[in-house]
């Protein structure tokens, strides 16, 4: 019987069901524990859960081998790992892995501020060993997800015949809700300059959120984004609850000019899997991809396996874009637009932050804030309403963080905001690289305790 | 809880202190005073089988799924014999009490018997006297030794 590989078992890594650890101190007494992770590493590696100071702990300190008894969650195989123990891992992308795995594992079990990660304590894999089954009693296999790569692929189809963001950030969206049964995702993009996250695009929500943020480094989302790792959780946990870290970042005395500007977080209010995935190029973090789903174990390996390659395409998409996007640039168009007729729109801009009101309601702030600021002040001043991408990018008003900035991606957001603010001020595509500002009403424009 | 019928884990080590460990298919109380049987399958617990019969080390956990509650006890010797037609009830009231047991943390019987399926044939008993107990209960006590004998 040949032995299985340790991708062949990751099932068993879910912490659905607990594992077992066996050490043995210097005297020769072993020592049996349950271990509430064991978590996959790599082909060659584990990590086991360091929580307490306790005998397997000192023991595995002491004589780093051990030995992991597994039970696999569908068939009830058993799987023995012989391992060694190598290092103590305290922060970085496997340890916040680690912890928010724990975080729902803990709360699915009743151990909530019981279970806390201290270290991930990595093993080398020195045997697997499928663990003889008693003739007759095996439970049948679950069949092979074979549709996962067949979805990745339709998805990866589907990016490669888009020529704008909106329309990758689509196509990703329904594949997942159409091909892969993911009924709530939405995509983050990164704000370099912050270190903030704005909802580009989401489906499967009561409101769309463009536009609302979320802090690198906060809930599973910011995590998965600072560590540039995926994070998966598979039960419900308030650790990484955004109602519950907003409800903290509020108490931690924010002034009242920042909550009229908070957009809605959309995300369900009590998801049970989650799954956040980085979308880079380049090494460069562009954004977030998440899933979310009312039900427990939602998502497995398979699905963060399907999420990182459908990221990894989104996030060569959105580059190739915004290089094309750059080549393909021509001067404005000029076309009379038809005049706007009606009670002015009242657009307040407030230059300390670029956030903008329209007839007192809160539309947008930061660099897409300023760019609607500046294609208004462009308009009023000299009756412009075709402008393009690349006047944007060198205008130095605009303060766009650097010249690697999804500029597309702001104007998406603010295309969008507007759209779901009412018909009377859009901005409209007219071409690659180019738009036009559509007006239904007359505009009059103030700045509030402006400097300029 | 060991006459019941909870989660038992049995380990070992061999003379290199290399940790070996299963899962038991049965425990009991007794048949002597003071001492404790568990039950495992030889198939499935080569290694620690042998390890036990070379130095007689063992370290078992008892442990209730539903609640966490748990207890190890250590030895550093003990007897194995093959299980007879006299052990099978004692071993089907285990296997009825582990199905409900595990039902609790929300498992079907299916998986449970599946997990626990054995050929009478095949089962050991291994009886040992406990010369250690400490209480396995999830968080900071876990570890702490008990007072008496569990």
């Amino acid at each position: 019987m040949t032995a299985p590989a340790l991708g062949d078992i990751r099932a068993c890594f879910e912490g659905a069901i607990p594992a077992v650890v066996a050490t043995c101190d210097a005297a020769g007494t072993p020592n049996v524990a349950y271990i509430s992770q064991v978590y996959y590493v790599d082909e060659r590696h584990v990590a086991l859960s360091f929580q307490f100071f306790n005998k397997t702990r000192q023991n595995i300190l002491a004589n780093p081998h051990a030995t992991v008894l597994l039970l696999h969650p569908l068939t009830a195989r058993f799987y023995r790992l012989r391992i060694r123990y190598l290092r103590t891992e305290t922060g970085g992308a496997l340890f916040e892995g680690m912890k928010a795995q724990l975080a729902g594992i803990a709360s699915h079990t009743g151990m909530e501020g019981v279970f806390r990660l201290l270290g991930s304590d990595v093993y080398e894999v020195e045997e697997v060993e499928e663990v003889e089954a008693v003739a007759g009693h095996a439970l049948p296999a679950p069949p092979a997800r074979a549709v996962t790569l067949g979805a990745v692929r339709r998805i990866s189809e589907r990016l490669v015949r888009c020529t704008a963001l909106d329309e990758a950030l689509a196509a990703v969206l329904s594949g997942l809700g159409e091909l892969l049964g993911v009924r709530h995702a939405m995509v983050m993009m990164l704000d370099a300059a912050t270190q903030r996250l704005y909802t580009v695009a989401s489906a499967g929500y009561a409101t769309s959120g463009v536009g609302s943020e979320i802090a690198v480094g906060a809930g599973l989302i910011g995590v998965a984004a600072r560590e540039r790792s995926p994070v998966r959780i598979g039960y419900m946990t308030s650790a990484y609850l955004y109602s519950h870290a907003q409800r903290s970042s509020l108490q931690a005395q924010v002034p009242d000019v920042e909550r009229l500007t908070d957009i809605p977080y959309p995300g369900l209010a009590e998801p049970h899997s989650q799954l956040a995935v980085p979308i880079a190029s380049a090494r460069r973090l562009l954004g977030v991809l998440f899933v979310e789903s009312p039900d427990e174990l939602r998502f497995g390996f398979e699905d963060e396996d399907a999420l990182v390659a459908i990221a990894g395409h989104l996030g060569a998409a959105i580059e190739l874009m915004q290089a094309v996007e750059e080549a393909a640039e021509a001067p404005a168009a000029t076309g009379r637009p038809p005049a706007a007729r009606g009670a002015p729109l009242l657009v307040r801009h407030f230059p300390s932050n670029d956030s903008v009101f329209v007839n007192d309601r809160y539309l947008i702030k930061g660099v897409a804030g300023a760019i609607l600021h500046k294609l208004l002040r462009d308009h009023l001043g000299q009756g412009r309403t075709e402008f393009s991408n690349r006047e944007l990018r060198l205008d130095a008003s605009l303060r766009l963080p650097d010249i690697s900035d999804n500029l597309e991606a702001r104007l998406l957001l603010l295309q969008r905001r507007l759209a779901e603010h009412g018909p009377d001020l859009r901005i409209e595509k007219t071409g690659r690289g180019r738009f036009r500002l559509a007006l239904q009403r007359p505009v009059q424009l103030v700045s509030v305790g402006s400097a300029e | 809880m060991i006459d019941r019928g909870v989660s038992v884990i049995v380990g070992s080590r061999d003379a290199q202190l290399r940790p070996s460990v299963m899962r038991a298919v049965g425990s009991r109380v007794g048949p002597a005073d003071g001492e404790i049987t568990v039950y495992l399958s030889r198939p499935q617990s080569r290694r620690v089988l042998q390890d036990i019969a070379a130095n007689g080390h063992l370290a078992v956990v008892f442990s209730e799924p539903s609640t966490h509650r748990s207890v190890q006890l250590k030895a550093g010797a003990a007897s194995l014999r093959s299980a007879g037609a006299d052990d099978q009830p004692r071993l089907a009231s285990y296997l009825a009490s582990m199905e409900r047991e595990i039902q609790l943390v929300g498992f079907a019987p299916e998986l449970t018997r599946a997990m626990l399926a054995c050929r009478l044939e095949d089962v050991v008993a291994v009886s040992f006297r406990p010369e250690l107990a400490f209480d396995q209960t999830p968080g900071p006590r876990a570890g702490a030794a008990l007072g008496g004998a569990a």
